[in-house]
């Protein structure tokens, strides 16, 4: 590794000034040369699938390209629910899709990982894009969307999005959820990096937390059936290649369930914790890619499957707190950030992919910090927006003040480290504007669908997507599931998909989805024998 | 990573006694001492109130409940994890209540309890977020839903409060209803409704 300056000399040539002016960038070749998607061996083709011969980061290929976790044998005996709608995934995306077709009297049932409400969602902190200031139209929020994804999108997709974005605003207020607002009780809009105009929405830096509990609340109120520590590990299908249903393992008592549904929704969110090229990441214990797995399986056609988003501003030290995300909502308030010379080196609201970029090429050319350890970085300037804009961390960030009485640095007075974390799936299922995939019977909304955001998602536009898409999944099934007959549940297309392995001569060792990461343990862990024996059998 | 000259610290969780370093959290830890968990692991960063634990210190009587993903251990430190059974809960509909005037009444009948809060401090001697949920409960009681709402601007919906309130008051919930709804009734802004106006008549479009 190139020799970084070090902690404490770094610190001495910091100085808090409130004003930088922007140096000369260059930003020629700059993804090219130090963007993680486009690291020499990231990606590789596939060799099975709908997908065969399109490229996808090497890790993700591995999951795409296992063997099922069970058989035929395991489902003998299992117990079997019915539904109308069955919604894989209680994040925000599932909660709108689940609250929008039981308002119809569909019969709905989401079953989740986790908990209801442990997701990536109430994580979110920056906010939501709607465009509603004046000087701001929805052309110009499609307009910059399109500009920063860098790569062709379903504009269709694009357009249904920021059109119906102050109706989702609108929605979510129903629902109860609360936006800081000015003193006439207008909403609060500020930029995001690569948009024209001042145009996301906010919650302190808590947007994701008010979000997801008003939807986790307005869920646990009504007659939605909630089931938690139920990760889905097949999708159920018919001769005719319809979704069907799904296959729950539950974690408390080791046992399979059957649901039989006439619609299928996966909301299953990102997989930051398959940590891609050994990056920390910002995204919850939950998020491991499993959707695009069940639905990749079943046939659904993906796309963008190299291309995944490593956020600026992940906390690099201290090292416990690694990944942690430092919203860019700071860099919108004005934050710089500073090599370990102290000087600014990059436009700061550039888009995420060329902001990580810039801070990558200072730690390769010498100009970062080194922390030990192998912890690299270059600092946000904290203090130095406190001094510009007093008293704005209080008022507008308390979680930033958390984060930085646990890492024993109040961000007021010193500046923090940071390194990009990986932090979005820029891809994902195929999809048309109901959420619909190639599968008949099946959904996917939010992280786990793809076409949007291109190579590059700009702050604010996900929040708007779970939501946007979320609500028209749910109407849609809703309105044509319920008078739909169940159709006949199997896992027939697991031996098209063994067949398909063998064929091309692929290892049959690897499992998915992986539902968890490595380091927990789940795979060892005797609590969970039903799934472990499951594995040792194959 | 590097782990070579580090201090090891020593805890029991979960009645295993457990070496790691420093500056892990309670739930890191356990994962570097080579044991599974899965359940009471959501977030890994403190919002979404999933890893509940109870700990005790060295040299401390004192059992304190915080969030697992936020506590780094310390030598001695004694620490074991809740489960999570998620309590009933009210059933109720924003749309049923027809304007701010009936909010006070509804609360009544949908949190029949609220009344009876003996002060006990209970709740917040639990909260590991330091909210002053009593005092929202009472706030709520007495129709100042705005305020006791803004008291909980930093609830995960751990459910501990809950768990510890001698009169099943549900406070948390207390407090998340008199957020949504002073939102569902009194947020309007003037800019979101005017652009919603102008989408509504044709005005604005979109060029593919
Ligand atoms: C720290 C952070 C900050 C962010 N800030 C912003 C922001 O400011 N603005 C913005 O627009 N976006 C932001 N994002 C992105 C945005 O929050 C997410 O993309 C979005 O919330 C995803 O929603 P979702 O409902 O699709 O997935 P999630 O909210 O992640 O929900 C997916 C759910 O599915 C469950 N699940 C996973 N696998 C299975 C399975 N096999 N079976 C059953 N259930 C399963 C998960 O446990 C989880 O509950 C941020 C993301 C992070 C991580
Ligand atoms: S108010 Fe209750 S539910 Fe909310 S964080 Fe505190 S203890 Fe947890
Ligand atoms: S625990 Fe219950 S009874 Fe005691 S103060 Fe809190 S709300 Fe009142
Ligand atoms: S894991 Fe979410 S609060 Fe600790």
């Amino acid at each position: 590794m190139t020799n970084n300056i070090s902690y404490q000399e770094a610190l001495a040539n910091y100085e808090a000034v409130a004003e930088r002016p922007l140096p000369e960038v260059n930003y020629e070749g700059l993804l090219e040369k130090y963007h993680p998607d486009y690291f020499k061996d990231a990606c590789v083709q596939l060799k099975i699938g709908p997908n065969k011969g399109d490229i996808c980061h090497i890790q993700l290929a591995e999951m795409l390209q296992a063997d099922a976790r069970i058989d035929e044998a395991d489902l003998a005996g299992a117990q079997v629910i019915e539904t109308d709608i069955l919604i894989i995934g209680g994040g925000g995306a599932g909660c709108a899709a689940a609250l929008t077709a039981a308002e119809t009297g569909a019969r709905v049932l989401i079953a989740t990982k986790l908990r209801l409400g442990d997701s990536n969602t109430v994580m979110a902190e920056g906010g939501v894009q709607v465009s509603i200031e004046k000087d701001d139209t929805p052309q110009q929020h499609y307009d910059d969307t399109l500009r920063s994804a860098d790569r062709p999108v379903d504009k269709k997709l694009v357009a249904e999005m920021v059109m119906s974005a102050p109706d989702v605003i609108r929605w979510l207020i129903q629902q109860g959820m609360q936006f800081d607002l000015d003193e006439y009780g207008d909403l609060l809009t500020r930029k995001a990096g690569g948009t024209t105009a001042p145009r996301v929405v906010y919650f302190r830096d808590y947007t994701g937390l008010e979000m997801m509990r008003v939807l986790k609340e307005a869920v646990r109120s009504t007659e939605i059936e909630v089931l938690d520590y139920v990760p889905t590990v097949e999708l159920l299908s018919d001769e005719d290649g319809h979704c069907t249903g799904a296959v729950l393992s539950s974690l408390e008592d080791n046992r399979y369930k059957l649901v039989k549904a006439k619609s299928v929704i996966i909301a299953t969110g990102g997989i930051g914790r398959l940590h891609l090229n050994g990056f920390p990441t910002s995204n919850h214990f939950g998020a491991t890619g499993d959707g695009l797995v069940l639905a990749y399986r079943l046939g659904a056609k993906l796309r963008d499957l190299d291309s995944f988003q490593y956020h600026p501003s992940g906390l690099a030290y201290p090292q416990h707190l690694s990944g942690t995300l430092i919203t860019e909502g700071v860099r919108s308030a004005g934050a710089y950030l500073l090599n370990a010379q102290g000087e600014r080196f990059v436009d700061e609201l550039q888009p995420r992919d060329k902001v990580a970029a810039a801070i990558m090429r200072e730690c390769a050319e010498g100009r970062g910090v080194d922390a030990g350890n192998g912890i690299q970085g270059i600092w946000i300037d904290t203090p130095g927006l406190e001094l510009k804009n007093p008293g704005i961390f209080n008022a507008r960030f308390p979680k930033l003040i958390k984060i930085g009485k646990k890492s024993g640095i109040d961000p007021r007075k010193q500046p923090l480290l940071i390194y990009p974390t990986l932090h979005y799936q820029n891809g994902g299922v195929i999809i048309d504007k109901h959420g619909q995939t190639n599968i008949p019977g099946l959904y996917c909304v939010g992280e786990v669908s793809g076409g949007i955001h291109g190579r590059n998602r700009l702050m604010g536009n996900s929040l708007l997507e779970i939501i946007s898409f979320g609500r028209r999944a749910g109407i849609h099934a809703a309105k044509y599931s319920p008078r739909k007959p169940f159709r006949k549940i199997s896992i027939e297309h697991l031996s098209r998909l063994r067949r398909e392995l063998m064929l091309a001569d692929m290892p049959m060792d690897s499992k998915g989805p992986i539902l968890f990461p490595a380091y927990a343990k789940f795979e060892t862990d005797s609590d969970y024998s039903g799934l472990h024996k499951n594995k040792k059998s194959k | 990573m590097n782990q070579t000259t580090e201090t090891l610290i020593n805890a029991t969780i979960n009645g295993k006694a457990i070496s790691a370093p420093e500056y892990l959290s309670v739930i890191q830890a356990l994962w570097h001492a080579g044991y599974p968990r899965i359940k009471s692991v959501g977030c890994l960063e403190g919002v979404c109130g999933t890893c509940r634990v109870l700990v005790r210190r060295q040299n401390s009587q004192n059992i304190t409940t915080e969030l697992g993903c936020q506590v780094l251990i310390e030598e001695g430190m004694q620490v074991n994890f809740l489960a999570f059974p998620t309590p009933a809960q009210q059933h109720y509909k924003l749309e049923d209540i027809r304007n701010s005037w009936e909010v006070q009444d509804n609360f009544h009948t949908i949190f029949p309890e609220a009344e009876n809060c003996r002060h006990c401090g209970g709740c917040n001697t639990t909260c590991p977020k330091g909210i002053n949920v009593e005092r929202g409960v009472i706030l709520a009681a007495k129709g100042r839903f705005r305020e006791a709402g803004d008291l909980f601007t930093e609830c995960v919906l751990c459910d501990l409060c809950q768990s510890a309130c001698p009169e099943n008051i549900a406070p948390n919930h207390v407090g998340i209803f008199s957020r949504r709804v002073t939102a569902h009734l009194h947020t309007r802004p003037s800019n979101l409704i005017n652009r919603l106006e102008r989408l509504r008549k044709g005005e604005l479009k979109v060029v593919i």
